[in-house]
């Protein structure tokens, strides 16, 4: 018995409710970086589970998926740099707390 | 249907084979660490003009095994800030990847755990997730001196990745396949890879001896530095897991990964009569690689952290990229032999090794200017 | 007696381990603890890409997630001294039923939405790093191009936002 397709697709949907959750109800900067990059990697596992199940020469989606990862690589390192600046100015790491663009 | 050499069921055969080997590369690791620390100690004494141990059994065999019976009744002790989760969890971090990473040395013609057509990229991804383990060792311990040198080797350790990574892409290019057997296969007879790619050797083997913390890249554990860097507070049996069998089967897989690549792994006279000859080259060629280690080990001294990333970012990656280029220009040029490459990599060698007097006069030159600049704004 | 109860079993426990660590990322409080379970669902995400067969996007998970990405949080997390009470936005602290209740409402659906896809059975994976370096290199080599662009930029933004101006540094030493 195989794992149907949409075992897989089931499994990106929630990893990515739970990061869109984790983006929205977190307070903490590094914590909703590390939620973006659960979804990103829910996004991840549909590309691939849709390119190995529907084609075995097209290698698109894994293609994609290979930009997606240097994607993510640069986007954490430029968000935590924007972060780790931002706390060097003020040192608060609740994004609540940063709103005003002054001081 | 029966299958492999016990004749049962696969059901059972599957599950068997696999029990055995993990018990198999367990029983390499703890051997080869004992084998090491034994070595190690014999080999500095020599180079330092001493004796080394020999009081226990001949010649100071048993020595490890009394200092492992010693590590293991020692009492458990855990402070009671650190972390209770990360500080246990950590040697585990620290000691697994090490231990997946012995599936795909191949040790003869068959004697390799999983042929992975990915082989290579296999080795380099377990070899960065011991990063992980050290910055959770560093973190859990709870302790200033444990944390900054925890991320002082992370530091250290992310950075040697990319020398290493690039030197066996560069190899990957020349051989056309990332499979460590079919690596082996395409060294034909005693014309081995470093004479084809010496340049990427001494790349990977610099970057090696920076990837597993030994001398001259040994801060984090030193024990003069920051009272032993990350492993402050483990002792006992926790200490023995994260240094001597980590540290020591991370040598061991790293010089694999160099006897495979650029000395033809198990090749050897005798091999094609009887194929179990494999191990014992392998063996002995591995065992070649770790006594040269060992032998830096006694003679170098150890680099500052911040010459240590200088030397890594300013001097080895921009050698590597150089290496990489050359080596795929010259692959495309000539697609048929291989002679363009050597003679390119031997003068890079040549000119490296020539060039360091005269970096080093530069900058000598440029610190004592510095130096006297400050010592004359210091003296106005 | 054959292997295929192995298949679910093994899906059953990786997304059992995908689930449950992403959602303790979320839930937790000790900001460690949520990174490193972060790495735990890398892992069990490579373990899912190995399940389709797709090896190569596993090692390559594994060396970047969680080989560098997650050193990289944790680097960012021993810069940052985190505040520790109130780890949740104000809503979800007072009305938690109303919040499941809406990211239920969504999720549900879309997941049983999810099972209706179905697919031909499963070609047989085996080693894919050929076509897909064929791929990268030669029908996708200018993305592949701006890729390398990309991070570059990307890795000269991340220092010159942390690079710390010495002039400045020793000015607000001196007020």
């Amino acid at each position: 018995m195989t794992v149907p397709l949409g075992a897989y697709i089931a499994v990106s949907a929630g990893l990515f409710f739970i990061g869109c959750a984790g983006v929205l109800v977190r307070r903490n900067a590094v914590v909703i970086l590390m939620c973006v990059e659960l979804m990103l990697n829910a996004a991840n596992l549909a590309l691939v589970a849709f390119s190995r199940r529907f084609g075995a020469v097209d290698q698109r989606g894994s293609v994609f998926v290979i930009f997606v990862f240097v994607i993510a690589a640069a986007e954490v390192a430029v968000g935590l740099a924007i972060v780790l600046s931002a706390y060097r100015n003020r040192p608060v790491i609740d994004v609540d707390e940063i709103r005003t663009m002054k001081g | 249907m029966p299958v492999g050499p016990l004749g049962l069921d696969p059901f059972f055969w599957a599950p068997l084979r696999l029990v055995i080997a993990v018990a198999l590369a367990l029983f390499l690791v703890l051997n080869g660490a004992l084998l090491q620390i034994y070595l190690e100690r014999k080999i500095q004494a020599v180079i330092q003009d001493r004796l080394g141990p020999y009081h226990v059994g001949p010649f100071g065999l048993l020595q490890t095994f009394a200092d492992a019976i010693k590590l293991i009744a020692k009492e458990d002790v855990r402070a009671r800030a650190t972390d209770p989760w990360f500080f246990l969890a950590a040697p585990a971090l620290v000691f697994c990847p090490m231990l997946a990473s012995w599936v795909v040395l191949p040790f003869a013609q068959d004697i390799v755990g999983a042929d992975l057509n990915i082989g290579l990229l296999y080795l380099t991804t377990l070899g960065s997730m011991t990063v992980l383990g050290i910055v959770i060792a560093g973190w859990a311990s709870n302790n200033k001196y444990a944390l900054v040198g925890g991320l002082r080797s992370a530091g250290q350790l992310i950075s040697y990745e990319i020398p290493q990574i690039l030197a066996l892409v560069s190899v990957a290019l020349v051989v056309g396949s990332l499979s460590m057997i079919d690596i082996t296969r395409s060294q034909a007879g005693p014309l081995v890879n470093v004479f084809v790619l010496p340049f990427s050797f001494l790349i990977y083997f610099i970057a090696a001896l920076a990837e597993t913390n030994r001398t001259p890249f040994d801060l984090p554990e030193a024990e003069s530095e920051l009272v032993a860097g990350w492993l402050t507070e483990y002792s006992g049996m926790r200490w023995g897991t994260m240094l001597a069998l980590s540290e020591y089967g991370n040598v061991t897989v790293v010089s694999s990964i160099v006897t495979t690549l650029w000395f033809g792994g198990w090749q050897g006279p005798g091999v094609d009569a009887v194929p179990l000859l494999g191990v014992l080259w392998f063996t002995l060629k591995v065992y070649g690689v770790i006594v040269v280690m060992m032998w830096i080990r006694a003679t170098l001294p150890r680099l500052r952290i911040d010459q240590l990333m200088a030397f890594c970012w300013l001097g080895l990656i921009p050698m590597a990229l150089l290496n990489i280029l050359v080596v795929a220009v010259l692959a495309l040029a000539f697609p048929e032999t291989k002679i363009p490459i050597a003679l390119a990599s031997w003068l890079l060698v040549i000119a490296f090794i020539a060039g360091i007097p005269f970096v080093q006069r530069r900058r000598l030159a440029l610190l004592r200017a510095r130096a006297s600049a400050s010592a004359v704004r210091a003296a106005s | 007696m054959s292997f295929d109860f192995v298949e679910p079993v093994v899906f059953a426990v990786l997304a059992f381990g995908v689930i449950g660590a992403g959602a303790a990322v979320v839930l937790l409080d000790r900001i460690t603890a949520s990174a490193l379970l972060m790495a735990l669902t890398f892992l069990c995400m490579a373990g899912m890409f190995v399940l389709l067969g797709a090896e190569t996007i596993a090692a390559f998970q594994v060396l970047i997630y969680v080989g560098a990405i997650t050193v990289l949080i944790l680097f960012g997390v021993q810069f940052t001294k985190q505040g520790g009470d109130r780890s949740y936005a104000l809503f979800f602290q007072k009305q938690y039923p109303l919040a499941a209740a809406l990211v239920a409402a969504v999720a549900i659906p879309v997941a049983l939405f999810a099972f209706s896809f179905t697919a031909p059975v499963p070609q047989p994976g085996g080693g894919d790093i050929r076509p897909l370096a064929t791929s990268v290199f030669t029908d996708y080599a200018f993305a592949f191009e701006v890729a390398s662009v990309l991070l570059l930029a990307a890795m000269v933004g991340a220092i010159v936002l942390t690079t710390r101006d010495q002039r400045e540094e020793a000015a607000r030493r001196r007020t």
